[in-house]
């Protein structure tokens, strides 16, 4: 049922799930970053029966600051992985794509982050978002205070949006998932560095009106080594050793703050998306169950709130 | 003197630069044009296209969008304000009067009372900055490229209004820096944790307060330093350049990072060059 939920997704007949479908989440263990990761990435996309054949796939990493050794960045074998593991699956092709919110020196920061040295014609497969041609585009009911955002065309063309995030505690909104990654989308070209239209807007309202601007996606998120504590950029390294997967962004992001540890009914933006996929009951989970895999990561004092009660 | 062929090569047809390829965009090619002046070119066919580009988008308000696509005037128009007269057709008093007139949203009256009635606290003016896009926040890039606009403008013709606007700026400026002596994109401190300074925007802070007491910066001038044993990035590199050289300080020696090409990185190396062989066009 998840894997014509995807096929529908892609055919761009659905702004959303089904109605009356569960949403699909898959949660994988994978304890580090080696070559067994090419083969669980290619697994995990099949138990969703995605079909790319032919279409225009961009993967949206999250790169921030200039640290390797930190978990501050998804890391540059699952975004390689997830890149073989399109293009075996027939993508007409596959670009990478992010637009960093504080730093300007994009390649610069890839580079440092390992992305030239593991992926092959890295400079090639990657497109700047804030530097992308862009669009003015209107948001449908939006939650926040704008009526409409210029977008760039890369992501605005694509036929499948991949949301490639770290899982990291953030210090304004609880979280940082697979939604909030898409505040990478957001042109720096236009709107500066950092991208504080979005902040003057609603940070939680933003994000729920992302979600909404990209119908046609998809999550993958990097929990095998995560972020606790002050997220998203000075928090400490925290091994979670899972990937987190699914077409439902908001059902892909609460599984994730349930392995966090944190209940996702708190997350403000998961709120404000009104998305019958943040309840448990509507998400079908594949792989392993988030209460076996759940590590409780360390939470700002403001945010202890959001710690998840076990059940 | 540096050379700037290497930037008639990425010129597009329409007379701009792209920021690596593509449409052509209002930063690139007022950085490219800037470059270009600086290793004594303004007079070549390549920059009199180059300023015909920047003519035909300036908008009715003066200021200049990010590119033909945005409707909206922001902070790219004083890096316009930065390149030689040339004489071409450009409105430079409107687009003087626009970035004279615009500040950063948390500076107005109206959210300094905001912030007030919410904190039961007076914020102490901290001066006032520019913001990347009308109506938001001020930040340091864009506040630095501000001053140094009007901090020229002033030079040339002398008005108590910019003094006192760059005189804001440079208040702006001196009240964000980080606790490690550098700054940031702007913000110094996120719910009570530090934050680190960056070598790119420490350079373009030192740059833009070329004139102030040494003795104000010597913390920030010692954190420079240590980002430039440190500097990954070309591009960051030559902002440290042009930060220290406008502090009267020689960057040290050092085999440059990596490159990637793009055509600010390209043009403010080349600025960086030129500053380094005594012409800093930043502060003519």
């Amino acid at each position: 049922m998840a894997g014509t939920a995807a096929a529908v997704y892609l055919s761009g007949c659905s702004i959303g799930p089904p109605l009356r479908e569960p949403s699909a989440v898959s949660v994988v263990r994978a304890p580090k970053y080696d070559q067994t990761l090419y083969a669980t990435v290619r697994r995990m996309l099949a138990d969703h029966k995605l079909n790319v054949r032919g279409k225009r796939v961009v993967l949206k990493p999250n790169l921030v600051e200039f640290d390797a050794n930190t978990a501050i960045n998804t890391h540059p074998l699952l975004v390689h992985a997830v890149y073989e593991a399109f293009l075996e699956l027939g993508a007409a092709g596959v670009t990478i794509a992010e637009g960093p919110g504080h730093r300007r020196i994009t390649l610069d920061l890839a580079d440092e982050a390992g992305y030239f040295s593991t992926i092959p014609s890295f400079e090639k497969a990657f497109i700047d978002l804030n530097l992308d041609d862009v669009t003015r585009t209107g948001l449908h009911r939006p939650k926040s205070k704008l009526d409409s955002l210029y977008l760039p065309n890369t992501v605005l063309g694509c036929d499948l949006l991949v949301s490639l995030p770290k899982m990291k505690t953030h210090h304004w909104v609880g979280a940082t998932l697979s939604m909030k990654n898409f505040f990478g989308t957001v042109p720096g070209g236009v709107y500066g560095w950092p991208k504080n239209v979005l902040h003057w807007a609603g940070i939680d309202e933003c994000i729920a009106d992302l979600f909404t601007a990209f119908p046609k996606s998809f999550a993958i998120v990097d929990g095998i080594v995560g972020m606790e504590g002050n997220g998203p950029i000075q928090g400490t390294p925290k091994q979670a050793g899972v990937l987190v997967a699914g077409p439902d962004l908001a059902a892909v992001d609460a599984t994730c703050c349930r392995i966090m540890g944190i209940d996702p009914k708190g997350i403000g933006y998961l709120q404000l998306a009104a998305h019958r996929g943040i309840d448990e009951r509507n998400i079908r989970q594949l792989g392993e169950h988030p209460v076996t895999v759940r590590t409780d990561f360390r939470l700002l004092p403001n945010f202890e709130r959001l710690r998840l009660v076990a059940t | 003197m540096p050379d700037g062929s290497v930037l008639a090569a990425r010129q597009n047809q329409d007379g701009g630069w792209p920021y690596t390829r593509g449409s052509s965009c209002t930063e690139p090619t007022a950085y490219a044009l800037l470059a270009l002046a600086a290793t004594g070119d303004t007079a070549s066919s390549m920059v009199g296209r180059g300023y015909d580009w920047l003519a035909r988008f300036q908008r009715a308000d003066g200021g200049w969008a990010p590119s033909p696509r945005v409707d909206g005037s922001t902070w790219v128009t004083a890096l316009i304000l930065l390149l030689p007269d040339r004489g071409v057709a450009m409105k430079r008093e409107a687009a003087l009067q626009w970035l004279a007139g615009n500040n950063g949203r948390e500076s107005s009256w109206i959210e300094r009372a905001r912030s007030a009635l919410l904190s039961g606290q007076v914020r102490p003016t901290g001066g006032a900055g520019w913001p990347w896009f009308p109506d938001t926040t001020a930040w340091v890039t864009p506040s630095c490229i501000g001053l140094l606009a009007l901090g020229k403008a002033n030079r040339l013709r002398r008005s108590t209004r910019l003094e006192e606007r760059c005189n804001n700026a440079r208040q702006y400026l001196l009240s964000h820096v980080c606790r490690d002596g550098g700054w940031n994109h702007g913000s110094t401190k996120a719910l009570g944790y530090d934050s680190d300074s960056y070598p790119e925007t420490t350079g373009q802070a030192l740059l833009a307060l070329h004139g102030v007491d040494g003795d104000t910066l010597h913390i920030s001038l010692d954190r420079a330093l240590r980002h430039f044993d440190s500097c990954r990035s070309l591009e960051a590199l030559s902002w440290l350049k042009l930060g220290l050289l406008a502090q009267d300080r020689q960057p040290p020696d050092r085999p440059a990072p990596r490159g990637h090409g793009s055509v600010p990185e390209v043009a403010i190396n080349l600025l960086a060059e030129a500053a380094a062989n005594g012409r800093n066009v930043f502060l003519e």
